[in-house]
């Protein structure tokens, strides 16, 4: 076991922003925080950081109390920062002397992350003529989207064994989330542990493998994403047909969760109940375009839990 | 404090320190103050000596006509002008009329009429002087000035009074009063005044220090309110400590503004050796004329060591107070609000001292400069003037040192208290009653 978070609680005042969270991380790989706005991700990431005191419990990294200073840690953070005015190079710097990397080493790494995430022309502006050197952008010369990716270089410049990363792909366009997620995949690939919260279910399922979804200060459901996916079935059962099954779906008793002018997204109490719907179908010669029995999605799962536990309020 | 929480404060201080210096307003606003501190001086010598900057060159008045109604008669004019500058002028007895004479003058350009008159309240020397020509009414006021003076001794010689006479009369009249103890003996009370020459010395340096802390403070609440609005707060904390963030930017801050005003100080005595050497006549220094008299004799290094201490403590406190206002705030538009604070503690630190000068002035030193003295908000402004003037013992400036550092002290561990709670604060700006409240619960 890597990292441990055991029992982590934050209030103020009386209002608890965080109660009694635990999870574990055993192995490499990247673990999501998913909640609704305010569920209280990023105060945790900020408690495991240690940059916001918590009233209560530990985060212990390879069994030791995690400290953000000893430990090579990097952290892209949900509300992007960089000095405005300052050259990106010099506070590039800045962040990895802060973090103890020699000088000549974190001008190869931003080098290769500027490459990378094709921010070299910001961070290395080619010569003007007449000109002996060229001088570094300031931040407030890039756009939002090449700011980002400033910042992951910030993030990755120590090299970090254990990376955060707070909504890393959000106001990203698709080809600079596809530019970040081939990252994600380099630093899975180099046994590298993250922490990722995001609101994108489809990018959690692509990369995580074990998730915590928060609701309000608390876990409402924890553990490997395939596990909890195999514990509710396979009870989602999309048909498509050329005519109308209205009339089948009634007398099957099945719900409808969805409908488009072709298909229907229905909810099945067990496979075997989709297998006789199927039959009956094939028997009576219905002409079936699509038949898909899946696991619920991590955003069915998600509305579920942080929808049940909003009711429950 | 613990002293891990002021590692990487040095990283700080340097990345800090490079970036003040390299940024564009530091460098404008110092290229501002320098050109200004160099052109002061002659500026000032412009402005006080306009009209006398030929003073000590030779005047062009060649030849003096005099016209003599008075009862002084036979006074050789020659040797009542000993200066350098006026002993080559010819006076001569107006033998013509007087219209004929100014004709000449008119022509002459060189030469003056001086009609010496004399009624029962008064001598009047009056002077005709060509209306062109290389004779200003400077020069007349000069020679004016020097007659008028000699004039005087010459009247009181035709009187019949003595030099030990003149001097008696012309002696000062003082009164002291003295007070006894219960035993009848005198208590001997030393006159602690001080004059105008001093009061403005030390105005100046309470000015000086409040422009240096203004400068510094407020650079660095807006240094930290930009790290917090841009959330680069977010990135640093996970590297160094609040602490140490505010440690390493106060120490930058004070070491740019220390910079920049050496500097200043190097360019006001540069500027007051050039107007020395450059401006004709001005043989003694613009700083000499208006500093009071003995301020070199106490300008030595334990004196300089203990004014540059009590600035840089008083700097520091008052940085560590802006910096606690800059980390109330979460954007740069509530900044004003949020130094409403350190304004109000600032002004009452001035005004104690300005205070304590005026008082210096009229009753010297009372109960009320000593606690202007010794009180850690107004001691940074009003002592350093008061040591450089000789007014400050120092076992006073010791306590005042003592007192500073445990007020430093003090408000530095309310704010380690409360500083990581407030950097990553974000909404409204924080008062002081829900500060004092923040330092109870954290």
């Amino acid at each position: 076991m890597s990292l441990s978070v055991n029992n982590l609680s934050k209030s103020y005042g009386d209002k608890v922003v965080l109660d009694n969270l635990s999870f574990e991380i055993h192995e490499p790989g990247v673990y999501a925080l998913l909640g609704t706005n305010g569920a209280g991700k990023t105060t945790t990431l900020r408690i495991i950081l240690g940059m916001l005191a918590k009233n209560n419990g530990e985060v212990l990294w390879k069994g030791k109390s995690l400290d953000p200073i000893r430990t090579n840690v990097g952290y892209l953070a949900e509300e992007r920062g960089l000095y405005p005015k300052y050259s990106l190079l010099d506070q590039l710097l800045y962040f990895a002397k802060l973090r103890n990397v020699p000088k000549h080493t974190a001008m190869d790494r931003i080098k290769y992350w500027a490459d990378r995430l094709a921010v070299t022309e910001y961070v290395f502006p080619p010569k003007t003529k007449g000109r002996k050197t060229s001088k570094s952008n300031r931040a407030d010369q890039l756009s939002k989207g090449n700011q980002q990716k400033v910042q992951l270089v910030a993030a990755l410049i120590s090299d970090p064994e254990l990376l955060i990363l707070d909504e890393p792909l959000s106001g990203l366009d698709p080809v600079n989330t596809d530019l970040f997620k081939s990252i994600i995949r380099e630093e899975i690939s180099k046994d590298k542990y993250l922490i990722m919260s995001s609101h994108q279910m489809p990018t959690i399922e692509e990369f995580c493998s074990d998730i915590t979804i928060l609701n309000r200060g608390k876990a409402v459901l924890q553990g490997n994403l395939n596990e909890i996916k195999k514990g509710y079935g396979r009870v989602n059962l999309f048909v498509k047909s050329d005519v109308d099954i209205a009339s089948y779906i009634s007398s099957f008793g099945l719900t409808i969760a969805g409908k488009t002018p072709s298909e229907y997204h229905l909810k099945v109490k067990s496979e075997e109940q989709a297998m006789e719907f199927l039959t009956k179908l094939i028997n009576d010669q219905i002409p079936i375009v699509k038949f898909e029995l899946r696991e619920p999605s991590l955003h069915e799962i998600f509305i579920e839990k942080v929808g049940d536990a909003n009711e429950e309020k | 404090m613990k002293k891990s929480n002021l590692a990487g404060w040095k990283d700080v201080f340097s990345f800090t320190l490079v970036q003040t210096l390299k940024s564009k307003a530091f460098l404008i606003s110092y290229i501002i103050l320098i050109t200004l501190s160099l052109i002061s001086m002659p500026l000032v010598n412009k402005i006080f000596n306009s009209g006398n900057e030929d003073v000590n060159a030779p005047s062009p008045i060649k030849k003096v006509y005099v016209y003599n109604s008075t009862s002084l008669q036979d006074i050789d004019f020659s040797k009542l002008l000993p200066e350098e500058n006026m002993n080559h002028i010819l006076f001569e007895t107006a033998s013509e009329e007087y219209d004929t004479l100014s004709k000449e003058v008119e022509k002459e350009t060189t030469s003056v009429i001086l009609t010496i008159t004399e009624d029962s309240n008064m001598f009047s020397l009056h002077f005709l002087k060509a209306g062109k020509g290389p004779v200003k009414d400077t020069h007349i006021q000069a020679l004016g000035n020097a007659l008028a003076k000699q004039f005087q001794l010459l009247r009181i010689n035709a009187s019949g009074i003595t030099d030990e006479q003149n001097a008696m009369l012309n002696a000062k009249i003082g009164t002291s009063v003295s007070a006894a103890d219960v035993n009848g003996e005198i208590i001997l009370k030393e006159d602690t005044s001080i004059s105008m020459a001093e009061y403005w010395f030390i105005y100046g340096i309470l000015f000086f220090v409040l422009m240096a802390n203004m400068l510094s403070s407020t650079q660095i609440a807006s240094s930290i309110v930009t790290e917090k609005s841009t959330r680069v707060v977010e990135y640093l904390l996970i590297t160094v400590k609040p602490l140490a963030l505010m440690v390493g930017k106060i120490i930058a801050m004070l070491f740019a503004t220390l910079f920049q005003m050496v500097s200043m100080v190097i360019a006001l005595f540069v500027s007051n050796r050039i107007t020395s050497v450059i401006i004709p006549g001005n043989s003694s220094s613009m700083l000499e004329q208006f500093l009071p008299k003995d301020i070199f004799q106490n300008i030595n290094i334990v004196n300089i060591l203990l004014c540059f201490i009590l600035v840089m403590l008083g700097m520091i406190f008052y940085a560590t107070l802006a910096g606690l206002a800059g980390a109330t705030v979460s954007r740069i538009e509530e900044l004003n609000e949020g130094l409403t604070l350190f304004t109000i503690t600032n002004l009452i630190g001035v005004y104690i001292g300005l205070g304590a000068s005026g008082t210096l002035v009229g009753a010297g030193i009372n109960p009320f400069v000593v606690f202007a003295f010794l009180f850690p908000l107004s001691s940074p402004f009003i002592l350093p003037g008061a040591i450089l003037i000789g007014k400050a013992t120092l076992p006073l400036v010791g306590i005042a040192i003592v007192l500073e550092l445990v007020f430093i002290l003090l408000l530095f561990s309310f704010v380690a208290k409360i500083y990581e709670t407030l950097i990553l604060h974000n909404g409204n700006t924080i008062k002081l009653k829900e500060l004092i409240h923040l330092s109870k619960t954290v």
